[in-house]
């Protein structure tokens, strides 16, 4: 018990995440991913309204490198992007907790804007 | 096979070299790829594409030159001359990305029969392209010498842009976020990089 309270608070010290950093990650809950892959996830994931560029992406992945939520899948060939190879990233559980708890934390957001008429009711 | 690079590629490798060096060794491949990989998705790219890559270049670089500057330093770094180079080919980039800007909101301005104010906003925001391109000139050619010249003139880039804001309401919160923020930027990496001491002014 007091492990998994160790845990979320570890998890929690990472917050809150910037729209980037969360995009990443979310790209990365299913699969891993290599970076033009995780740039089209976000896009699509949020109906184009985030579009993180090459610099905004590798800068992210760097942080997210360094503080152990993500790490690096190995190289090799996507066939449905030719011939060359590309380094894939993939989630850690640190990273999978962290994405949880931001989630978490976004849901009592908008429930407490909800609470405040902010935004329409839930969608049924 | 030896890869024949396109000249939109030439250019995009020349813009990664603002970025610190070591951030630049571990990604520069992948975001050339990614570039590549854009470019064909939106079959070329147009205008609309270049000015994309670069607000992403001068935002994600400030930030990397910031956590750089951040982090705990190596006795043994490379002089920092080679940073101040890409600050300076930064606040260039930055100065005519203001100029384009200042230039389409003076052509919006007069499409829309445009008057004394908006002659001003634009005539300021060229002065305040015009001095942060020099405070750039100035790093790149002199390095730390010209440090003060730089300063200078990135404080008044900053109050120029503010001065618009008042005379131009309606200036755009990019135009706004990017003429105020980048010579704020510019002035915490010289604080920044001039707290190592007289050590830095004899690499430089």
């Amino acid at each position: 018990m007091s492990r998994e309270r160790n845990a979320q608070k570890l998890a929690e010290d990472h917050l809150p995440l910037s729209p980037a950093t969360f995009q990443v990650l979310m790209a990365l809950v299913d699969d891993e991913r290599h970076g033009y892959s995780i740039m089209r996830e976000a896009t699509e994931r949020s109906d184009g309204s985030v579009r993180l560029g090459p610099g905004t992406l590798y800068g992210t992945l760097k942080r997210l490198l360094e503080s152990g939520l993500v790490e690096e899948g190995g190289e090799r060939v996507d066939p449905a992007m030719g011939d060359e190879r590309r380094r894939y990233y993939r989630i850690t559980d640190l990273g999978m907790a962290v994405a949880r708890a931001e989630a978490r934390r976004l849901d009592r957001v908008v429930r407490a804007a909800r609470r405040r008429k902010l935004i329409g009711p839930e969608p049924a | 096979m030896i890869a024949r690079e396109r000249p939109a590629e030439l250019v995009f490798r020349a813009l990664l070299r603002v970025y610190p060096a070591g951030f630049r060794a571990d990604y520069e491949r992948e975001m050339t790829q990614i570039f590549r990989d854009r470019r064909r998705e939106e079959h070329g790219g147009g205008s609309g594409f270049w000015i994309e890559v670069l607000w992403d270049v001068a935002r994600s670089a400030a930030a990397m030159h910031a956590d750089a500057a951040r982090a705990p330093r190596n006795v043994n770094n490379q002089p920092r001359k080679g940073t101040m180079r890409r600050m300076a080919i930064l606040a260039v980039l930055v100065g005519l990305i203001e100029v384009l800007n200042a230039s389409l909101e003076g052509r919006a301005g007069r499409m829309n029969g445009g008057d004394a104010y908006s002659f001003i906003g634009v005539a300021l925001g060229v002065c305040a392209a015009i001095l942060l391109i020099v405070a750039g000139v100035a790093l790149f050619r002199r390095g730390w010498s010209a440090a003060g010249w730089a300063r200078v003139a990135a404080i008044g880039c900053a109050a120029l842009v503010v001065s618009i804001r008042v005379v131009q309401p309606w200036m755009s919160i990019f135009a706004t976020l990017l003429g105020i923020g980048f010579p704020i930027a510019l002035l915490l990496f010289l604080y920044l990089t001039k707290r190592d001491g007289s050590s830095m002014r004899t690499t430089a």
